[in-house]
């Protein structure tokens, strides 16, 4: 028996782990890969969810290429994302930063902080429409104080797309929680010898920090690429696209394909496009931080 | 310590605190803000420049009892009972989220099996996949085996795993010193054992991180509910509160700020009490790559 | 520092973990105790789900009316759901093979549904209950209907007005002036309205295309254009009574600033609150349909205001029959929906006098049918109820352009609306690009209908 449990072993062992996973297998099959290869078929169809695919072949993809709309929000998604990933890091690292301290005000600061993120999006675009007001909302009374005649930010090509980047910047809760965490494996004894070096709180931060959370700021890029271009509720609600489409993004676009224009082929097809896109970014994004963090560790 | 450098230190601390504060009241403007319309007579609600107080501000009172009440006895938006369908799915999605995930993530960390690599780039891989893609073809699946009409299409699945969080699990169980493992591997402890016995006592913080987001994932979610979710009686928080706007109609502003403040609570209160667990060290081995 | 702040931290995750018991054991208790659906639907019945848009008191006044549909049957239960984005539920149900039995949809959905077969054609239905064209307003049936088929029964509808804010014209000093009946009395009046700060800001205006700006494209209607040509499938934007009319909307931007106008155009409130812009006097006159009543009602119930059918150009001038757009909401039965034989019993019962003179009211919006009685207008909360009638009843009233692709082609024009309205296109080439696509999307739907064999 003994025997022949040992001669079992390495063949039961070296699959043991599948029974681990087996839920999340199931899950995959289930809910990941059976609907993709439905999906996909239905990017070679005209699918309008009423009526039955009809089959086209490719053409989904190759009307794509001439969608002059199509062109666009991906031009505007990127230009979204450009701005919003690196704003929100350095913005989020700054906070996580400063918020790194066992202080009562930094305890209720983190809480400020957090709480835009779970507040539903309907009311949180309401609010920053009222803060947007052209002509007497709080940024311009702000702004008018300094003696800046501000800008009509929803209704002005530009401004309109600045307003939603201020306005995902808000909601950074999560990533600042994520450094904060990473923030606590930073080994106390480095910041000594930081300070006994003479170095000031900020030369600090970028010089003995910063190494130890590269793989958070990295994992929340990530995070943020996909969010930037599934950014849809916000536009949606605020400026539904507008003024001429500058805010209109990819899953906006997308959206209105399958639903409102009933083109869930040509919706599908936009989704495998996108989940392409993403993953271009994201290569895009690994080779930039291994070669900033290459050159330093 | 130089005279000059503590000076340095003090108002080095006196300008991080007056940021801190700065910070803090940029964040909490707008919801200063919200709470404040919540208060207001409908008529009131979004008129434009500053004023946090309804005119006269002894409206306020009224606003707090009218407005609250109102949401709370609604007869169209079923407000208490939202509040309790999205317990139970929060409740269930989270349940199963955790027990799958933790056990999945802990057989990919540390049990060995084949083509585990790739599983995990497949598992990292589906968090990038947009969900438009899958939801046409999901409601089919879901209406074919019947669970168009139930609660099922908003937490069956977590029991089966949820990506997220299974990399997160997995990534904090791979920053686990090994030696206490394998010590109680020679002890004659299958994996089993080990994880049972060994691993789930030390990793409380790490699993009350992924309670806490997945918490807030499910609470907050929209576009599931949304496209899923049929029955009027089955509603969520969420979806409940899209009843207060209607695109053209005369939307009650007060009344949904109000309820908006009533569903976020809930969320701000695990917060406060999670705070620990988002900040303690064990998290940060479950986000490095 | 360490032992002391050890102590603390003990203490608090003490009471940390009690909160959180705490809470779960709340939790659990509301599961449990707490409150439950309160529909009860009685054994015995065919129950009907009817899915509808509204919410409030618009929701309210149809539900007074199922519920006393439910007590005077037997046989028949109808519940009453409120859906948010109705049209998109009802695609996902119908696809999913699970589709309500009543679904309240707008007009503009009806091609799209009804081409692609999701409907149940009406036609026997109504005629075996004796509802036929010549009960309702000239303009109804048309919309209920799409390629010669009745597909749908009206609910609720409204025309669109240009609604007058009287009190605006006696505080210019304009009083006992006749109403515009063309476009460019409109232009005199509306420049007589506009009243700038001492800064040079505008405070308030006579009259915008923006304000609501929901129906970007009708315009053209009221110099003689439309948008599509049904016979010959082909996109009409680009007619020559299109670019005349987006013109004439470039002229005000043009006349008061296109930066001006923006900046007061930002600072304007929402409809359906106490500030939009037409009850602050921001906006002295809009076009608007006759809900509008409701809303001043709600918020401001002094206002002096009057409606009247929006003015033309000169050549286009017909007292007799006004020009301006009918919109309705229209009750369908899905194709596939299990009782559609019931479903069509609630739909006739609705389509009743008392009952749909009821719920136009408690709406503020006309009567869909052809004789309206005295005491409706008489009672109406609407002042100017009879003008929005007149316009149902006019030859010249307009509905959604037929065809389902109307939403790309919406959006299209939507687009090229608001650079007309920046001033960064001329209305020509703006246009003559939305017509382009339009014509895509219309010829691409064409091809695919002849691919499918229909």
């Amino acid at each position: 028996m003994s025997r022949d449990r040992i001669q079992r072993e390495p063949l039961r062992q070296r699959l043991a782990g599948l029974v681990w996973v087996s839920p999340w297998l199931l899950g995959l099959l289930f809910f990941f890969a059976i609907p993709m290869g439905m999906s996909m078929y239905y990017s070679m169809t005209e699918y309008t969810m009423l009526e039955p695919p009809l089959w086209i072949g490719a053409e989904n993809y190759t009307s794509l290429l001439s969608d002059p709309v199509f062109i666009k929000t991906i031009w505007n998604t990127l230009v979204y994302a450009g701005f919003v990933i690196p704003l929100s890091i350095v913005l989020a690292l700054a906070i996580a930063g400063l918020l790194d301290t066992d202080s009562r005000v930094s305890h209720i600061v983190r809480l400020m902080v957090f709480a835009p993120t779970v507040v539903p999006l309907v009311a949180s675009a309401m609010i920053w429409l009222w803060l947007f007001n052209g002509d007497n909302g709080l940024i311009n009374s702000a702004l008018s104080i300094f003696g800046i005649n501000g800008p009509n930010w929803l209704h002005e090509r530009g401004f309109a797309m600045a307003a939603l980047i201020v306005m995902s910047l808000w909601s950074i809760g999560q990533p600042v929680v994520i450094y904060l965490a990473a923030l606590q494996d930073v080994p106390k004894h480095l910041y000594e010898a930081g300070s006994l070096d003479g170095m000031g709180p900020i030369r600090k931060f970028v010089h003995v920090a910063m190494p130890s959370i590269a793989p958070a700021v990295f994992f929340n890029s990530i995070i943020q690429t996909i969010t930037a271009w599934q950014i849809f509720a916000a536009p949606y609600i605020m400026t539904e696209g507008g003024p001429d489409r500058s805010t209109y993004f990819y899953s906006h676009y997308l959206y209105d394909n399958a639903f409102l224009y009933q083109r869930m082929g040509y919706a599908s097809a936009m989704a495998w496009v996108q989940l392409v896109l993403i993953s271009v970014c994201i290569l895009g994004i690994y080779a930039i931080t291994r070669k900033l963090w290459s050159t330093r560790s | 310590m130089t005279d000059g450098s503590k000076r340095w230190q003090i108002s080095g601390r006196v300008s991080r605190l007056m940021l801190l504060s700065l910070i803090g009241m940029t964040f909490a403007m707008p919801l200063i803000w919200m709470a404040a319309t919540s208060v207001k007579p409908e008529s009131q609600a979004m008129q434009q420049g500053f004023s946090l107080l309804p005119d006269p501000p002894g409206l306020a009172v009224d606003g707090l009892k009218d407005n609250y009440a109102a949401v709370l006895n609604d007869t169209t938006v079923n407000f208490p009972l939202y509040l309790r369908n999205t317990i139970i799915v929060v409740f269930l999605g989270i349940t199963g989220c955790v027990v799958s995930s933790v056990i999945v993530a802990y057989g990919l960390a540390r049990v060995p099996m084949p083509g585990r690599k790739s599983l995990m780039v497949i598992t990292v891989g589906t968090m990038l996949i947009p969900f438009p893609v899958l939801m046409a073809p999901l409601f089919m699946l879901y209406t074919k085996i019947g669970w168009i009409g139930t609660f099922a299409p908003l937490y069956a699945q977590f029991f089966f795993g949820n990506a997220f969080s299974i990399f997160l699990m997995t990534q904090f169980f791979r920053s686990m010193p090994k030696e206490l493992e394998e010590a109680a591997r020679v002890d004659g402890c299958g994996h089993w054992l080990t994880f049972r016995h060994i691993v789930l006592p030390l990793s409380k913080t790490a699993i009350a991180v992924v309670v806490l987001l997945h918490f807030t994932y499910m609470w907050n979610d929209f576009l599931a509910p949304l496209i899923f979710i049929v029955d009027r009686d089955k509603f969520t928080l969420m979806l409940g509160l899209q009843l207060y706007q209607s695109k053209a109609g005369q939307t009650p502003w007060n009344l949904l700020m109000a309820a908006s403040l009533l569903t976020l609570l809930p969320v701000l209160v695990v917060f406060v009490i999670a705070n620990k667990a988002f900040t303690r060290s064990s998290l940060s081995g479950a986000v490095k790559g | 520092m360490s032992d002391g702040h050890t102590e603390h931290a003990t203490k608090t995750d003490i009471t940390r973990r009690a909160a959180l018991v705490g809470l779960g054991v709340a939790a659990a208790g509301y599961v449990a105790f707490g409150p439950t659906p309160r529909d009860k639907v009685p054994s015995g019945r065919i129950v009907l789900d009817y899915w509808e848009k509204w919410t409030g008191s618009e929701g309210l006044a149809m539900r007074r009316l199922v519920d006393r549909f439910n007590q005077s049957q037997t046989d028949i239960f109808v519940r009453y759901l409120t859906i948010g984005s109705i049209d998109q539920k009802a695609m996902i149900a119908i696809a999913g093979g699970s589709p309500p039995d009543i679904v309240g949809l707008w007009s503009f959905n009806i091609p799209a549904f009804a081409e692609a077969g999701a409907l149940l054609p009406l036609d026997e239905l109504a005629r075996s209950k004796g509802l036929s064209p010549d009960r309702y307003a000239r303009a109804v049936w048309p919309m209920m209907t799409h390629r010669d088929q009745l597909w749908s029964m009206v609910s609720t509808c409204g025309t669109v007005a240009l609604y007058i804010n009287d009190d605006k014209l006696s505080e210019a000093g304009i009083t006992d002036s006749p109403a515009p009946t063309t476009l460019e009395e409109l232009d005199e009046l509306s420049e007589a309205l506009t009243v700038r700060r001492s800064s040079g800001d505008i405070e308030s205006v006579g009259f915008i295309h923006t304000d609501p700006g929901w129906w970007s494209w009708l315009w053209g209607y009221h110099f003689g254009g439309n948008l599509l040509d049904i016979d010959t499938n082909s996109a009409t934007a680009n007619s020559e009574a299109n670019v005349r009319a987006y013109e004439w909307v470039q002229s005000y931007p043009s006349r008061m600033g296109s930066r001006d106008l923006l900046k007061f155009q930002s600072g304007l409130g929402y409809y359906g609150t106490a500030q939009a812009p037409f009850l602050t006097g921001k906006v002295a006159m809009q076009i608007q349909g006759p809900w509008m009543a409701n809303l001043i009602e709600a918020f401001d119930p002094d206002l002096n205001y009057r409606a009247i059918p929006m003015p033309t150009t000169r050549a286009q001038l017909d007292q007799e029959s006004p020009v301006g757009l009918i919109d309705g909401d229209l009750m369908v039965i899905p194709a596939g929906a299990k009782n559609p034989e019931a479903s069509f019993e609630f739909i006739a019962w609705m389509q009743q006098r008392t009952q749909i003179e009821e719920l136009a009211q408690a709406h503020g919006k006309i009567s869909p049918l052809r004789e309206t009685t005295a005491e409706f207008l008489a009672t109406h909360p609407n002042r100017s109820i009879s003008t929005h009638a007149a316009i149902a009843d006019s030859p010249r009233a307009f509905g959604f352009p037929k065809t389902r692709v109307w939403p790309r082609y919406v959006s299209e024009f939507d687009a090229a609306f608001q650079r007309i309205w920046l001033q960064e296109t001329d209305p020509a080439s703006a246009l003559t690009l939305v017509n382009e696509r339009a014509q895509f999307a219309l010829d691409e739907a064409a091809d695919r209908r002849h691919r499918r064999g229909r």
